[in-house]
């Protein structure tokens, strides 16, 4: 079963890579618009040698993995008390909707004006994108946090701290990890944004630039690595996600 | 029945007024009983009359509002795992962790060894009949089956005391009443103390020797019924005339309640 699902995955991107180089090799696609996959391919190979290439790569990845650093740990405490006391959840939780109702890229101005240019900026940005969406997931993992069990615990003479262990995080981690997987690909959505509205360095910077200026191969070439290192990250965390809350699948995939 | 055996729970006056909302609710009023040594009690009442609000007192999980519980003559102010297991309807059972590590939780949580908590998991896991399940995933089981590794669980770190808050009543008919079986099986191996509540008269009068019947709200102890049927009870009991007076004397008290009773006086076993 897992088999056949993979083998039409594949198959369909086979078939999207096909025709797309079909398509540019009879002249249906504009190769000054889209490049064919042959050339995109040589391209990103030749990238992938070019030392500021990289230089900007590694300044995005850094910033990304430091706002992720930052931004997660104070998310997963703010929605665990937000989740736990109810009267800081209670005036925090409406805040923190609102707040969430609102686009932030549309901050990114003040936040250049603020921060500058910078490192600082980034980060700052990055934190913001990270810090909702796990907060909300810790905050939800709490309130699932079966009341049974931890009067069960109390019974049996645990104390606060081992309820806290053995019955607090088994129950939260496969919703928190969800939250930091989440947590990881809104960093990339937050660093990217910043940088492609305004930067010197990182991979938003060169898209930008090279979107302007044409180079459709480069382009491309980079738009092709950069989903491929979000998806993969991303089946990553998944795979992690599933395997913490192995328990919680009730019945398994046949 | 055994009325020489010493007195292991009693409640004196307890009462409980919840003052949550807007007007305080009495939940239970001047609860007064004891229970014996090694005896089945069971307490019966409608739904709302206050039993798991009881229960949850006996077990030092909820302070009361006046009276006291004494469990060996001392006051129960917070849960005590070395005397007293508690049993939900629900199992809850820890679905991260296997049958053996969920009956060696109580263990676990105590700091005994792992070699001893293993043994004593294994032991408990055969009492229950489930000695091959040991490796399995809660959700792998059945309801009975999940019911049985909770009294597995509550058996493993020996209290004298099991307290059991309708632990039958999310099953099927069949399945509870094989269920019962097996509880006087175990009881009569293990000689717990068993106090249960239950909604089912006839669950209650199969399986104890005293029955304590409770009203409605504000909860009181309006009967104490000596089951006075022999043992071991199989399930042609359930149709004797013995049986069916019994059932009729509690079924009065519960009912005659509805007009109101304003007896509360010491239930004396």
């Amino acid at each position: 079963m897992k088999a056949r699902i993979l083998f039409v995955q594949l198959s369909f991107l086979a078939v999207v890579i096909g025709a797309w180089e079909l398509g540019d090799r009879v002249g249906a696609i504009d190769p000054k618009l889209l490049s064919p996959p042959s050339e995109v391919a040589a391209t990103l190979w030749a990238l992938l040698q070019n030392s500021s290439f990289l230089a900007n790569a590694s300044d995005t990845i850094v910033r990304v993995i430091a706002s992720f650093l930052i931004g997660a740990p104070i998310a997963v405490a703010l929605g665990f008390v937000m989740g736990e006391n109810i009267s800081i959840g209670r005036s925090l939780s409406p805040i923190f909707n609102l707040v969430l109702a609102v686009p932030q890229s549309i901050f990114l101005p003040v936040f250049v004006l603020v921060f500058g240019l910078g490192f600082t900026e980034k980060l700052i940005f990055g934190i913001t994108h990270v810090i909702f969406v796990v907060a909300v997931n810790a905050m939800a993992a709490v309130r699932e946090v079966p009341h049974g069990q931890v009067v069960l615990a109390r019974s049996f003479g645990a104390s606060k701290f081992r309820i806290y262990r053995s019955i607090y995080l088994p129950a939260m981690a496969p919703q928190v990890v969800t939250g930091l997987r989440l947590g990881v690909i809104f960093a990339i959505i937050g660093i990217l944004l910043a940088e492609m509205y305004a930067s010197r360095t990182g991979l938003g910077v060169l898209l930008l630039r090279w979107g302007e200026s044409y180079d459709v191969d480069k382009l491309m070439a980079a738009t092709v690595l950069i989903s491929a290192a979000t998806i993969l990250i991303n089946e990553i965390m998944r795979i992690w996600e599933a395997r913490i809350g192995r328990w919680r699948q009730v019945v398994d995939d046949p | 029945m055994t009325s020489t055996k010493p007195v292991v729970i009693e409640t004196r006056g307890l009462r409980k007024v919840f003052s949550a909302g807007r007007a305080p609710i009495t939940a239970l009023q001047d609860i007064s009983f004891a229970v014996r040594e090694g005896s089945f009690v069971s307490l019966v009442g409608p739904s709302g009359c206050g039993k798991s609000t009881l229960l949850q007192m006996l077990a030092g999980l909820m302070p009361s509002t006046a009276g006291e519980v004494f469990v060996d003559g001392l006051p129960v102010r917070k849960p005590a795992p070395d005397k007293i297991s508690v049993m939900f309807q629900d199992a809850t059972l820890l679905p991260w962790k296997r049958v053996a590590e969920n009956v060696e939780f109580p263990l676990e949580v105590r700091g005994t060894d792992a070699a001893e908590r293993r043994e004593r998991a294994a032991a408990m896991l055969s009492l229950v009949g489930l000695t091959d399940f040991g490796a399995r995933y809660p959700h792998e089981l059945s309801g009975g089956m999940r019911q049985r590794v909770a009294i597995a669980r509550a058996l493993a770190p020996d209290p004298r005391i099991l307290l059991m808050d309708e632990p039958f009543g999310a099953l099927d008919e069949q399945t509870r009443i094989k269920m019962g079986h097996e509880l006087l099986d175990i009881w009569s191996k293990t000689r717990k103390t068993i106090f249960l509540i239950t909604h089912s008269l006839t669950e209650a009068l199969f399986l104890s020797d005293i029955v304590l019947v409770m009203s409605h709200r504000p909860g009181r102890i309006v009967g104490v019924i000596e089951a006075g049927l022999p043992r071991p009870r199989t399930y042609d009991i359930i149709g004797s005339a013995e049986f069916g007076a019994a059932r009729n004397r509690i079924w009065k008290l519960i009912s005659q309640d509805d007009d109101e009773s304003g007896d509360n006086g010491m239930a004396s076993l």
